[in-house]
């Protein structure tokens, strides 16, 4: 397999066959398109291509940036369009919610905006929203932009009528599965490939799946969402049904766990799809079968949406000289000092005085003399053991009090004999009219 | 779903709960001071206050929750509040007298917004902080002072345009407060004044539901107070204005149900839900669906105190990535809110008496609806104008009604206008209501209930009323005669 360019891997994705044993249809065969295995990682670098590719020479003309209102997987790939060409790419969302995401945006020289939100007090009088307005500001500046419009661009559909579906007949021998089941994000693969399919045998069964109305899912729309896309059509799909996000990651993790594949909550989505709308057609079936259902993304993307919603999934085994070690009597023992006690003790013993407080703050206002040892960075430093000498006197300062009391506790656990928090803390210290300085 | 009631009702909290059930309680008040009647319960916003300070609690921030005047006139709300802890933001002379007069004290009010000379002048005089918008208004404010000879005035600087690195985040233009980008000009003038003004902070007000934008501007706020700072100014807080949001349904599933359909509806695939076929900003473009829901978003997961912990929760990308509430603390800031709404929340209601129940000639049309005229005016119930969509709770006026099912009726109001409607959308309510029956909107304490008033055709503007629990039952009195005093049972 040798190429020109990086555009020409893009297609030909596998299609698997999922093991029986792991989804427990007993006379469909369950095959995974796995699109996650495009170049740039996921379905869309198919329309991504489609879109922008016959205009890209023109675009290098004018010098004209790509923009696109998507919160991922599209302006992904269109960034690496994008750069491969020399051309800015910008998104404008109001989606994006997945850090990750946004930062290998950034890393791949996107540019991202995100919409305002909802006015709290409604004006009545408001022109427009945000959405139109953007519309109306490609459309006034001629060929500044290079507007991929995915969501009603009919090369988003074309992409996938050309090549996801029938790649899918091929690889099943000229067959066209019984059911397909694609969830419902810009509407382009779900449309293409029924289409595609269609065109060869009518009788195959659309499953359309669009996420629970108060869930997200990143990649897929809601079932009011949808409406709002050009490409979208009700008749495309023989039934449309929602997934929890909950049910989205349920299948993600078996996917990822049980067949190997490193696909993503939207791939999670689409197995748990497809699973539970089989179940009981597989019962009645006295033949054999076959379903397809797609696999958009990968799962690395998403560690911080699993980490969010299933904080229990990422859990690591417990580490020695932590917080979470003490107990509440550890702590409401922890030894302690009054702002005018430490005033004193500094001027007897100079004790070594630790700021927890971040870097900005010490910055703007701290005691004298003191160090400034960020508490998250405390925290990795005494997981080591104690990162000073257990005869030099040390007074721990954070904002309350709080904080220092339960690293005093864990200090003397430590074996440090001679440590203080500072009662009340850094407010207290400037509320009893005690020196701070910026230096 | 074709054909069955879309509900909407409201949430209601106990307090309110045990006041739309106080039947005969309702109907002896409108029977004597007329329909449509305002109800404020003032025990209410002093717990809200209470969650409120509950959040700054969990954060051990310090600083004034003050209540924004202008979401409500009500003076009883306004005195319940003078006896506790909270502070009140004034935006107009009236208001600030009124403040005074119930008992605040200067250093727990702030005024804020557009200023005449005289709301200034009386501000200045009293001590109150000023929270400034521009240059023009620092200079206005310093001359003031030293022409008058009044003590220096503490200042809050309000800051907008705030902008991010990385990510932008686009905000919608606001006509208040300096933008950063030209807070160098507005130190340089708090300089030049420093004889006349001290500046104590900084200040933002964002309309929006947005956190991530507030998020930014409360970031923004941390780098101009460090501007401050480094200029040898001493500044001790931020205020993030309000906007914390109310969630006034009951169910989320409701919510969503009802949102669904208006989608279908716009879209051509089920009767029209309200009158004229209004899509609330929604518009059908060749099948597909365009323009943006111009509704309040009334169902709410995270609202009012819930929502200002989100916003203290987020990280602050410029400065570590560690929560904005650690930063505050750490840098020794006050943390003000300015929430009206949100501290409105379950304050009170509105009551209507329905005038006439009336079966359209033309039943085909509008699938058989009723029009419901009310003794009201829209204006006296500004829900649909806040885009807020909520049933009315049916208050009938002889124990149960006619037991038949639930019914779609329009309601209007008793202005002789098309327009006076007194919601765009048809509303489903349990049975049919007759004449004499009272309707209750709940919640319309927080701007829904004198802001948009008018005594137009010579029609009665609402009066109001404060109501308190005394055992099972309710007292009341006018609002003008609530003092937190005011005698409760046999105790005076």
């Amino acid at each position: 397999m040798r190429y020109d360019s990086i555009t020409e891997a893009i297609g030909n994705t596998p299609l698997v066959r999922l093991d029986p044993a792991v989804h427990g249809l007993r006379n469909i065969d369950l095959f995974a398109k796995l699109e996650m295995l495009n170049p740039w990682g996921s379905v869309k670098d198919r329309a991504a291509w489609s879109m922008a590719g016959p205009l890209l020479s023109e675009a290098v003309e004018h010098g004209s940036q790509v923009v696109e209102l998507s919160s991922g997987n599209t302006a992904k790939a269109l960034a690496v369009v994008a750069g491969m060409h020399g051309l800015g790419f910008k998104s404008v969302t109001n989606r994006m919610r997945v850090p990750e995401i946004k930062d290998l945006l950034l890393l791949l020289g996107a540019e991202i905006e995100e919409l305002p939100g909802q006015s709290e007090c409604l004006d009545p009088t408001a022109t427009d929203d945000p959405l139109t307005l953007f519309h109306r500001t490609l459309s006034a500046s001629g060929s500044a932009y290079l507007h991929t419009d995915q969501y009603f661009n009919p090369r988003n559909t074309e992409a996938h009528l050309t090549g996801t579906g029938p790649e899918i007949v091929k690889d099943l021998d000229g067959r066209v599965p019984d059911w397909f089941v694609a969830c419902v994000g810009t509407a382009g693969s779900s449309t293409g490939v029924a289409r595609a399919l269609r065109e060869e045998d009518p009788s195959v069964r659309v499953v359309g799946l669009v996420a629970a109305k108060s869930d997200f899912i990143p990649g897929i729309r809601t079932i009011d969402e949808v409406q709002e896309v050009g490409l979208f059509d009700p008749e495309t799909y023989d039934t449309m049904e929602s997934v929890s996000a909950d049910e989205a990651i349920e299948g993600m993790l078996t996917l990822n766990r049980r067949c190997g594949i490193l696909g993503g909550p939207t791939g999670g989505a689409a197995y748990f799809g497809a699973v539970r709308h089989l179940r009981a057609l597989d019962e009645e079936l006295n033949e054999r079968r076959t379903a397809v259902f797609i696999v958009c993304d990968r799962v690395e993307s998403y560690l911080s949406y699993v980490r969010q919603r299933r904080p229990d999934l990422l859990g690591r085994p417990a580490r020695k000289n932590t917080l979470a070690d003490l107990t509440e009597a550890e702590v409401s023992g922890a030894p302690s000092v009054t702002v005018a006690d430490a005033r004193r003790w500094i001027d007897s013993d100079r004790p070594l005085v630790v700021d927890l407080r971040s870097p900005f703050a010490y910055a703007a206002l701290h005691i004298d003399g003191s160090v400034n040892i960020v508490d998250e960075l405390f925290a990795e430093l005494l997981r080591g053991g104690l990162p000073f000498s257990r005869s030099r006197p040390v007074l721990l300062a954070c904002p309350v009090g709080e904080q220092s009391a339960r690293y005093a506790a864990l200090l003397t656990r430590m074996g440090h004999a001679e440590v203080r928090s500072l009662t009340g803390g850094i407010i207290a210290w400037r509320d009893a009219g005690a020196p701070l300085v910026r230096d | 779903m074709d054909g069955r009631p879309l509900f909407l009702e409201p949430r209601l909290e106990p307090r309110l709960r045990s006041l739309v059930a106080a039947t005969g309680t309702l109907h002896s008040l409108i029977d004597a001071l007329g329909s449509p009647l305002h109800m404020v319960v003032p025990d209410q916003i002093a717990e809200n206050l209470e969650r409120f300070r509950s959040v700054y609690r969990a954060h051990h921030l310090s600083g004034q929750v003050f209540y924004a005047h202008k979401a409500n006139r009500s003076s009883a709300l306004l005195r319940r509040l003078a006896a506790t802890d909270a502070g009140v933001d004034v935006a107009s002379l009236g208001e600030l007298q009124h403040a005074l007069g119930a008992g605040f004290s200067a250093d727990r009010i702030i005024a804020t917004g557009p200023k005449n000379p005289e709301f200034l002048w009386l501000a200045a005089r009293a001590g109150v902080t000023v929270g400034v918008d521009g240059v023009a208004e620092l200079d206005q404010l310093g001359a003031l002072v030293r022409k008058h000879a009044l003590a220096p005035v503490r200042v809050l600087l309000r800051l907008s345009g705030f902008e991010t690195s990385g990510v932008r985040v686009l905000s919608r233009r606001s006509r208040f407060g300096t933008p950063v980008r030209e807070l160098e000009a507005l130190l340089e003038a708090v300089e030049r004044h420093g004889d006349a003004v001290e500046a104590t902070g900084a200040a933002f007000h964002l309309d929006t539901t947005s956190v991530a934008e507030k998020a930014t501007a409360l970031e923004g706020c941390l780098a101009a107070l460090e501007a401050c700072r480094s200029r040898g100014l001493r500044p001790r807080a931020v205020d993030v204005g309000g906007g914390f949001g109310v969630s006034y349904l009951a169910e989320r599933e409701q919510w969503e149900a009802y949102t669904t359909a208006l989608t279908d509806a716009v879209l051509g695939r089920r009767p029209p839900l309200a009158w004229g076929g209004h899509g609330y900003g929604l518009r059908n473009e060749s099948g597909t669906l365009r323009g943006a829901l111009g509704l309040y978003p009334a169902h709410r997961p995270v609202a009012g105190a819930a929502y200002l912990d989100e916003l203290l929760a987020q990280p602050a990308a410029s400065l570590g990535g560690r929560p904005l509430a650690g930063l505050l603390l750490e840098h020794l800031y006050d943390l003000h809110t300015e929430p009206g709404r949100a501290l409105l929340d379950q304050c009170g209601l509105t009551l209507a008496k329905v005038l006439e129940v009336r079966e359209q000639e033309n039943g085909t049309e509008n699938g058989g609806e009723l029009l419901v005229r009310l003794a009201a005016k829209a204006d006296d119930i500004a829900l649909e104008d806040h885009g807020v969509l909520m049933d009315p709770v049916v208050v009938p006026r002889s124990g149960a009604g006619p037991g038949e099912g639930p019914v779609a009726v329009h309601l209007f109001g008793s202005l002789c206008l098309e327009t006076d409607l007194i919601t765009r959308r048809t509303v489903f309510l349990p049975r049919r209501p007759v004449p004499g029956d009272l309707l209750a909107f709940a919640n319309t304490a927080g701007y829904a209930m004198d802001f948009h008033a008018t005594r137009a055709q010579h029609q009665p503007a609402a009066r109001k009323v404060a109501a308190w629990q005394d055992g099972d039952g309710w007292r009341w009195c006018l609002d003008d005669q609530f003092w937190p005093i005011t005698p409760s049972g046999g105790a005076q």
